[in-house]
């Protein structure tokens, strides 16, 4: 009974739950949707989504948001591309990705944290000045295959006892921000800081450096993403990532992190990135036309928030005598 | 209770002053280990300021806090409670989406290595709740939690830092009768822990029942510190009161007319029952009373903003419809709210659009709103209420609180009302802005508007009132004539003390 309890305060329950119902569900109807390649598809095709979704987490987590990782994402793999055909290595390549990520985030940070200004705005405006950029830097320019890192192009390829690589790098990076933000003080401070900012401020806890560093954390992780987005499509233009950033938001708010701040996990944001690439591909087995996909992702996103919200009243108002009887 | 050492607090002289108010002048405080001690005062004698002082988020302009015969640091409630002193607010801030156990050392979590240790966390939070006798789930999320079960937390992380002095501030306010109860039997545990508790309630009742000692303060000082074993309410509400009141507000004399307002056994379930009287041209109706005793509840429904359940409003003879506010507005009646940032002004809007907002239809001119109108409007009652800005198109946010109180009143006058509403009209204002709100009133009553004002200050509804009805507890326990009331008379009958003076 404690243990029922206890799960059903799991916030990624709801998530898990979406994708083995869809999966069963869609496998019923459409035997071929069990195939071990679909299952493969569904693992292939998350990792980016996935990968942005975990770094989307800390700044959710506090009540904010970063909607400029599509735009980082994309001019980062365009960048990993460009630079190794001029002969840069694969470090020196990689390292520029995260830079590149974190100086966008470090900007988003300091615009929130120390200007207060709303990051909904700041990072709307990011997310066009780095696209902007981006088409600039990448005008009339295509990364094509043979320019992409062939250690990129090999991760891109293979598969590890029939698992995606690019999936196991979506696994590591969860355990270890997982383990981070579970375990971490400074991680655990950005969930204090969006359950009750004023409250975080009075317990002393350092509110403004925490903002900037979470930013930094999720520019500097979109930015590597784009070295997992160029392995998987081994190409890169001014198109790339283009609107990727709110199909990383959707994948948060269906997996459990809240919007609204404080709680949700990056285990939640990747479940929730599976559940709609999941989606994607259960729509294809069931014959119904692609179109529907993004209403679809719509509808979960409501449903979604309607079970967060519908939870979080049912938590009953408990006092010391209730409790006690 | 030994109270024999060194005091494990001490305050001496301290003084502090906001702009040109003298919020402490020269108070003084002792605390023992293992005592339950109450400071009382009137609202606006210092109490909060000292207590702010404590908690870290006021500095004292002079005088010495010595902790432990040590000098306390001030200035920050961080360092206020790592050296021991925890102070728990009326109305508790603790992280909603955060474990109970994380709430207790949130900020400072307990960790093995560099991980946190949520474990240990757990095991260590369950037993302090356990120590004071609570059984709540260190493991469930406090969002949903009730006021009281959020101040045991509180409670909880106070020990958790080893707190020696924790001061409860008005703890008993929001709370029922068996949750009262369960607070106290916490407070004594915590002070056969051997804590210097100190508890701030307006309830002499409640002190009585609970403290070991009292300090009284006044006018920010200390008037005395006693034994509660050594005292009698009367002789505390003497120390609470006693001083000259009516010079501050002169008050002009006003001739009445006839009754405009009438209100019959007015009652609302759980909020008042049974409330009547008459108010006539001209004449200004104070509401004494404690906070939390149901006057701005009482307003609201003649207003017509809440509604009732029982009894009739009627306005020069004609039944107001309850819970109808724009007929209430139509009738002649105004309402100045207690809460004015949150619902008498809009904060981001300017200083014109928020005096002519409730006259906007009569400023529309071919569809629009008349900017030139309301520049109008604005103008005049910047200048009736010497408002301090520098262009009508500023922002009220920008304001000082006195002005933009003058600013909720301006809107509400330039309604022309026949009865005019005002709850708390000068909360947290300063004393020069008063008495010109207090001015203001003074001259519409002398031209005819019937007032009523909700007020927590004595000396105001002393100096202002023509009659005053004192509430307890939902009741209305007297109607005072001038000649009558007195602060005695008032805090009396408002605390329910059978006791007469």
């Amino acid at each position: 009974m404690k243990l029922l309890k206890k799960a059903l305060r799991v916030r990624e329950l709801p998530g898990i739950l979406g994708l083995l119902l869809i999966y069963v569900g869609t496998g019923v109807v459409n035997p071929r949707f069990f195939s071990p390649s679909i299952l493969n598809d569904i693992l292939y095709g998350v990792a980016i989504v996935a990968i942005l979704a975990i770094a989307q987490t800390f700044v959710i987590v506090m009540r904010h948001i970063d909607l400029s990782v599509g735009s980082v994402i994309g001019f980062t793999s365009f960048l990993i591309g460009d630079l190794s055909s001029q002969g840069f290595s694969l470090l020196a390549v990689l390292t520029v990705a995260v830079l590149v990520g974190a100086t966008v985030g470090a900007i988003n940070g300091f615009l929130v944290a120390y200007l207060g200004l709303p990051s909904l705005v700041v990072t709307l405006a990011t997310l066009y000045i780095v696209r902007g950029i981006f088409n600039e830097v990448g005008a009339g320019k295509t990364v094509v295959e043979s320019m992409v890192p062939k250690e990129l192009n090999w991760l891109g390829l293979n598969q590890f006892f029939g698992v995606p690589y690019l999936f196991i790098i979506v696994v590591a990076l969860m355990l270890i921000a997982g383990v981070t933000m579970h375990k971490s003080r400074a991680a655990r401070d950005l969930y204090a800081i969006g359950s009750n900012p004023s409250a975080a401020q009075l317990v002393g806890i350092p509110v403004k450096r925490r903002i900037l560093l979470a930013f930094v954390a999720t520019g500097a992780v979109s930015g590597l993403a784009g070295a997992v987005m160029l392995a998987r499509f081994s190409s890169a233009s001014t198109q790339s990532g283009l609107g990727l950033e709110l199909l990383v938001v959707a994948a948060c708010v269906v997996g459990g992190v809240s919007i609204a701040g404080g709680s949700g996990s990056v285990f939640g944001a990747v479940i929730g990135a599976v559940l709609l690439q999941e989606i994607l591909l259960a729509i294809g087995a069931l014959g119904i036309p692609q179109f529907w996909q993004l209403a679809v992702n719509g509808a979960l996103i409501i449903a979604a928030i309607g079970l967060d919200r519908y939870l979080s009243t049912r938590v009953k108002t408990s006092n010391i005598m209730g409790a006690t009887s | 209770m030994a109270v024999t050492q060194e005091p494990v607090l001490e305050m001496r002289g301290a003084m502090k002053a906001f702009g040109g108010v003298q919020a402490l002048n020269g108070a003084d405080l002792k605390l023992f280990a293992g005592e339950i001690h109450a400071l009382l005062g009137e609202n606006g004698a210092g109490k909060s300021t000292l207590l702010k002082a404590l908690a870290g988020v006021h500095k004292i302009d002079s005088g010495s806090i010595m902790l432990s015969g040590k000098p306390f640091l001030q200035g920050s409630t961080r360092a206020a409670q790592q050296q021991g002193v925890a102070v728990i607010y009326q109305e508790p801030s603790l992280f909603p989406d955060l474990t109970l156990a994380e709430n207790v050392y949130v900020g400072r979590q307990l960790q093995k290595g560099k991980l946190v240790d949520w474990k240990q966390m757990q095991k260590e939070a369950a037993k302090l709740f356990a120590e004071l006798g609570v059984d709540l789930d260190v493991d469930r999320i406090a969002r949903g939690l009730s006021i009281a079960d959020q101040q045991i937390v509180e409670i909880i992380k106070a020990l958790s830092i080893n707190a020696r002095v924790i001061v409860m501030d008005e703890p008993t306010a929001a709370l029922s009768s068996k949750e009262v109860n369960r607070l106290f039997s916490v407070a004594r545990t915590l002070r056969d822990q051997n804590c210097a508790v100190v508890f701030v309630s307006h309830r002499l009742d409640e002190v009585f029942a609970l403290c070991d000692k009292m300090t009284v303060m006044r006018d920010g000082t200390t008037v005395g510190s006693e034994l509660i074993s050594n005292i009698s309410e009367s002789e505390i509400i003497k120390m609470m009161v006693g001083r000259e009141v009516s010079e501050l507000f002169p008050k002009l004399p006003s001739t009445f007319g006839e009754v405009v307002l009438k209100v019959e056994n007015l009652g609302s379930a759980g909020q008042f029952k049974d409330i009547s009287f008459e108010l006539r041209k001209g004449e200004i109706l104070g509401f004494a009373g404690l906070v939390g005793s149901g006057r701005s509840e009482v307003v609201r429904a003649i207003f017509g903003v809440d509604t009732y359940d029982s009894g009739t409003v009627s306005v020069n003879g004609k039944l107001l419809p309850k819970g109808k506010a724009s007929k209430a507005m139509s009738a002649g009646v105004a309402l100045v709210p207690e809460d004015r940032r949150q619902e008498g002004l809009l904060m981001p809007n300017s200083i014109a659009t928020n005096t002519s907002i409730t006259v906007l239809k009569k400023l529309v001119k071919s569809l629009v709103v008349s900017k030139k109108g309301e520049d109008e409007v604005a103008n005049k009652w910047a200048k009736i209420l010497q408002l301090k800005y520098a262009s009508l198109s500023d922002a009220v946010e920008r304001l000082s609180g006195g002005n933009q109180q003058k600013i909720v009143l301006g809107k509400w006058l330039a309604t022309d009302p026949q009865i005019l509403i005002v709850d708390e009209p000068t909360r947290g204002i300063d004393v020069g802005t008063k008495s010109e709100v207090h001015r203001l009133l003074s001259q519409r009553a002398q031209e005819g508007l019937a007032l009523i004002m909700v007020t927590s200050e004595l000396p105001e509804v002393l100096g202002m009132a023509d009659r005053i009805l004192v509430m307890r507890e939902g009741r209305q326990v007297a109607i005072l004539s001038r000649e009558e009331a007195s602060s005695e008379k008032i805090i009396t009958l408002a605390t329910g003390s059978a006791e007469l003076i």
